[in-house]
């Protein structure tokens, strides 16, 4: 029966420190190497992102050492421009895959979602143990693709094809590198196809007695939907993927079509097609997108509540809306197609759902704004990069609306307009759910209390620096910037080089601003002031238990769960709040029931 | 609770195989019927849906399980499915549009 | 085991909220792989038909003989499998061990015979020029689909035996219970599905025209 129990796993303590720390069976160690993982990841990604700005701002300008990562991409320090290609298409696999899908994701879900429904562990903790290592191989085969062969592929994260398919008379990193992208892409959808499967079965079959659907945290809601879409996304990525490799190792043609041309060389391919690649991707990209942003979601709204000291407005709603999101991330791929040349008639079926997608998002603001109004938000770095999220998921998505329209899109796509929107709405307002949950839960993880001066100063740093780099992105495109050139010195484009210095400086400044965060995550790591049980007065069941949480989380004890899961504001009780353990009787001013 | 569940007789699994067995048939003898190609698609989608439906809820049981988990599964699959058709109207698109992206 | 299962089943019922779908986690699980390995053929398959339906004269090569006598056979067999599977978890509910693990072993019989015919048909395609990236009716997208959709199949059906026999052992040996035959069950009939829609798109679509 091993691991396939029908409950959650009961295992004994380990004590060897390979089972206890490294295959660790024990969800919230793998939800621990999972932000580990993310850690380490994000800080490539954006040293990659330092090098690229300065190249585009600098373009002549040697950046020294960097020939010791390739002496043929940056012979002398100087970045040739395939070597920015490859470069970029590092820093998006990175960021998307391994920073914007493990964080937030697989690892907080992973350490707080059995936690928060009351559960001792995940129902199949070897699959978890899998889907962490599986993931952690992807990261490694992709990083080789630095060293091997002649470097990373150039064709960007969505490595469309023919570029990513014709193999190395494409270019540098065409060949080897694009194969290990591949190879690493579909290894992580496996473990994510895992580590879905746990949080599913997690979240419907291990709630505690009395832990009702309508009771758990927006976050389990929001690792619930989440892993939904992981489910069935990643499963449409990976024979994608295998395709791909076929491609180029087996001599097939899937997405390269007859009679094509490169480097005065007529290929012997046929009867393939790239809008094939570019439809399988996105079928998977587009829900991708909502994989790392509903968990921010679900975070933001839990750290919201939990310092405004009352629910929101409606709990109901909010789910509806997050479910609304994944079910619409189906129909709405074809937006990163416009241009692609499909056929304009399915252009506009997929701006439909585009735009009505953005009711779900307004409503779920809106849900919060109206929350906070009138409310006394506490506040903490927690709290501000709650705020700051919703400032971001606001401005970026204000400029979907323009993309959403095939008529403007055709204009604004591959410009930099392009890249500031996803990099806000996505990538950062993602960011900011990550800062949120590590301020917010750190001291449950690792048993210490952050510096809160320091996570501030990190807040205002970051949330100024983000905003001078992006909203002049949005400029950039509109006078005609396209994304993906290594140089502006010497075309049209050139008067915009000032702005583009300009992006750079902040972009330094603002990367520097993380090594804060990063100061902060080890010295409060190591010599932070000792964390109570709760710290922040808050009402789920992670609050519980000490901090941090013994092996089996609760004692070998079930709690049983009264309440629901945000009960703030309570008149008549020794505190304003009662946790959703507490026996205690109620009478709650909003009862939604 | 799964144990007791009542799962047919054997005479029923018996006639859903001999069903889908006929039904697979079918597919045999459409496949040397003088229609067009999409008639031919048509008709052989109608039966392996019909087919497969028999087989989830029969072989696999779903019809016996839960109503909540008959529309759980039935509905989670059928939109994802139904989701990835968008790509048809770009095949056709290439067939009759584009140039070199057929074998001559 | 089973005693000690129903035991600690009970025991979680009273201390937790328990399923919404009542039913055993495993289950749930295997479910659920089966939807996300549902989208995965159809995208093999959708991939499948969109180059197919982009290309004018894509090549009907199979003739009745021997091609599609065989996936006759081969279809009758793996439909007779779910057969047997459907008999071999009846008699694992009714407690009789012996009798389900034989019929076990039929159903991974069946498994066998259908990919012994398979990769002979594959050998036989083979010697007729069909690889990969060349095939001698028409486009070479013909046999990189062809070989990749039934290979992903019969890699399916190839685990199947492999988890008929491994389960089937353990059940024997009574570390696994008749809940978890049918459980492997409900993935031998997954296999059979998606042979339903196989068959029709890859084999029957590419049938010679007859005069």
């Amino acid at each position: 029966m091993h691991d396939m129990s029908a409950h959650a796993a009961q295992h004994h303590a380990p004590t060897s420190f390979i089972r206890k720390y490294i295959f660790s069976l024990d969800h919230k160690v793998i939800g621990k190497q999972y932000y580990g993982l993310a850690l380490i990841a994000v800080y490539i990604g954006m040293a990659i992102s330092w090098l690229m700005r300065f190249h585009l701002a600098w373009t002549n300008a040697r950046i020294p050492g960097l020939q010791w990562l390739s002496s043929v991409g940056a012979p002398g320090g100087l970045m040739t421009p395939e070597y920015y290609l490859e470069l970029m298409t590092m820093h998006g696999t990175i960021m998307v895959f391994f920073v914007l899908t493990t964080a937030p994701f697989a690892g907080f879900g992973n350490f707080f979602l059995p936690i928060q429904v009351g559960a001792e562990d995940m129902p199949f903790p070897r699959f978890n143990m899998m889907s962490f290592w599986i993931t952690f191989v992807a990261f490694c085969v992709l990083m080789s693709a630095f060293f091997v062969g002649d470097g990373p592929p150039l064709s960007g994260w969505t490595a469309y094809a023919p570029l990513s398919a014709v193999g190395a008379i494409a270019g540098p990193g065409q060949g080897t590198g694009q194969v290990l992208w591949a190879i690493s892409i579909a290894l992580f959808c496996v473990g994510q196809l895992l580590g879905s499967l746990n949080f599913i079965t997690t979240t419907l079959d291990l709630r505690t007695k009395g832990m009702t659907l309508m009771r758990m945290p927006l976050t389990v809601w929001a690792w619930f939907i989440t892993s939904c879409m992981g489910l069935t996304a990643f499963a449409v990525l990976l024979p994608a993927c295998i395709l791909l490799i076929l491609d180029h190792v087996a001599g097939t043609s899937f997405f390269i079509a007859s009679g094509l041309v490169i480097n005065d060389k007529m290929l012997p391919h046929s009867g393939g097609s790239t809008l094939l690649w570019q439809h399988l991707f996105w079928f998977f990209g587009h829900p991708e997108v909502y994989i790392a942003i509903v968990p921010g979601v679900g975070i933001v709204s839990h750290v919201l509540i939990t310092n405004m000291r009352r629910p929101l407005l409606s709990h109901k709603v909010m789910i509806g809306c997050m479910g609304a999101l994944a079910f619409l991330s189906y129909m709405v791929y074809g937006h990163h197609m416009f241009v692609s040349g499909m056929n304009p008639f399915s252009g506009l079926v997929f701006s439909f759902p585009t735009l009505v997608i953005t009711i779900p998002a307004t409503i779920i603001v809106l849900i919060w704004i109206f929350s906070l109004y009138g409310s006394k938000l506490r506040i903490n770095s927690a709290s501000l990069f709650a705020l700051g999220f919703i400032s971001m998921f606001v401005s970026g998505g204000v400029s979907g609306f323009f993309l959403a329209q095939p008529s403007l899109d055709i204009y604004l796509h591959a410009t930099y307009f392009v890249v500031g929107h996803f990099h806000m709405v996505m990538a950062v307002a993602a960011l900011f759910g990550i800062f949120t949950g590590t301020y917010f839960w750190f001291p449950k993880m690792t048993g210490h209390m952050m510096n809160e001066s320091l996570g501030k100063l990190h807040f205002w740093l970051t949330f100024v620096g983000t905003y001078a780099i992006f909203m002049p992105f949005h400029y950039l495109g509109m006078a005609g910037n396209v994304r993906r050139y290594q140089a502006f010195v010497d075309d049209y484009m050139q008067p915009l080089l000032g702005v583009h210095k300009f992006i750079t400086i902040a972009a330094l400044l603002t990367g520097a601003a993380q090594l804060i965060f990063l100061y902060n995550l080890i010295h409060s790591r190591f010599r932070g002031a000792p964390a109570p049980p709760n710290p922040w007065e808050a009402t789920s069941l992670e609050w519980t238990m000490p901090s941090p949480p013994p092996f089996d989380n609760f004692g070998g004890k079930h709690p049983v769960v009264y309440h629901d899961p945000y009960q703030y504001g309570i008149e008549g009780s020794s505190n304003d709040y009662v946790m959703q353990d507490s026996p205690e009787q109620i009478h709650t001013v909003r009862d939604e029931k | 609770m799964n144990s007791t569940q009542d799962r047919g007789s054997l005479a029923r699994d018996l006639i859903v195989y001999v069903a889908i067995l006929v039904i697979a048939a079918l597919q045999f003898v459409i496949a040397y019927q003088h229609i067009d190609g999409a008639q031919m698609f048509a008709r052989m989608l109608a039966l392996a849906m019909l087919e497969a439906g028999l087989g989830v809820l029969f072989f696999m049981h779903l019809w016996m399980e839960t109503r909540g988990f008959l529309i759980f599964v039935a509905v989670f699959t059928l939109f994802v499915l139904a989701a990835m058709n968008y790509l048809w109207p770009d095949s056709f698109r290439i067939l009759v549009g584009a140039p070199f992206s057929s074998y001559h | 085991m089973s005693h000690a299962n129903v035991a600690v089943g009970a025991h979680s019922q009273e201390l937790s909220e328990g399923s919404p779908f009542s039913i055993p986690t495993k289950k749930l699980v295997m479910w659920l792989f089966l939807i996300s390995d549902a989208a995965t053929f159809a995208a093999c398959l959708m991939a499948y038909g969109f180059l197919r339906n982009a290309t004018p004269d894509w090549p009907k090569p199979f003739q009745f003989l021997p091609t599609v006598v065989n996936a006759m056979v081969m279809t009758f067999i793996l439909i007779t499998s779910s057969l047997t599977m459907l008999i071999a978890i009846r008699a694992a509910k009714a407690g009789n061990k012996s009798k389900a693990f034989n019929w076990m072993l039929i159903t991974a019989a069946g498994g066998i015979v259908f990919a012994i015919l398979h990769i002979r048909e594959w050998l036989g395609m083979i010697g007729e020029g069909a690889t990969l990236f060349h095939n001698p009716w028409g486009t070479a997208i013909f046999g990189a689909s062809f070989f990749s959709i039934t290979g992903l199949h019969l890699l399916h059906v190839t685990g199947g035996v492999i988890a008929l026999i491994v389960v089937g052992l353990r059940y024997r040996g009574g570390r696994y219970n008749a809940d978890d035959i049918e459980i492997l069950g409900l993935y031998w009939h997954f296999v059979d599905l998606v042979w339903m829609f196989v068959v029709p798109f890859v084999y029957l679509l590419n049938v010679a025209p007859t005069h």
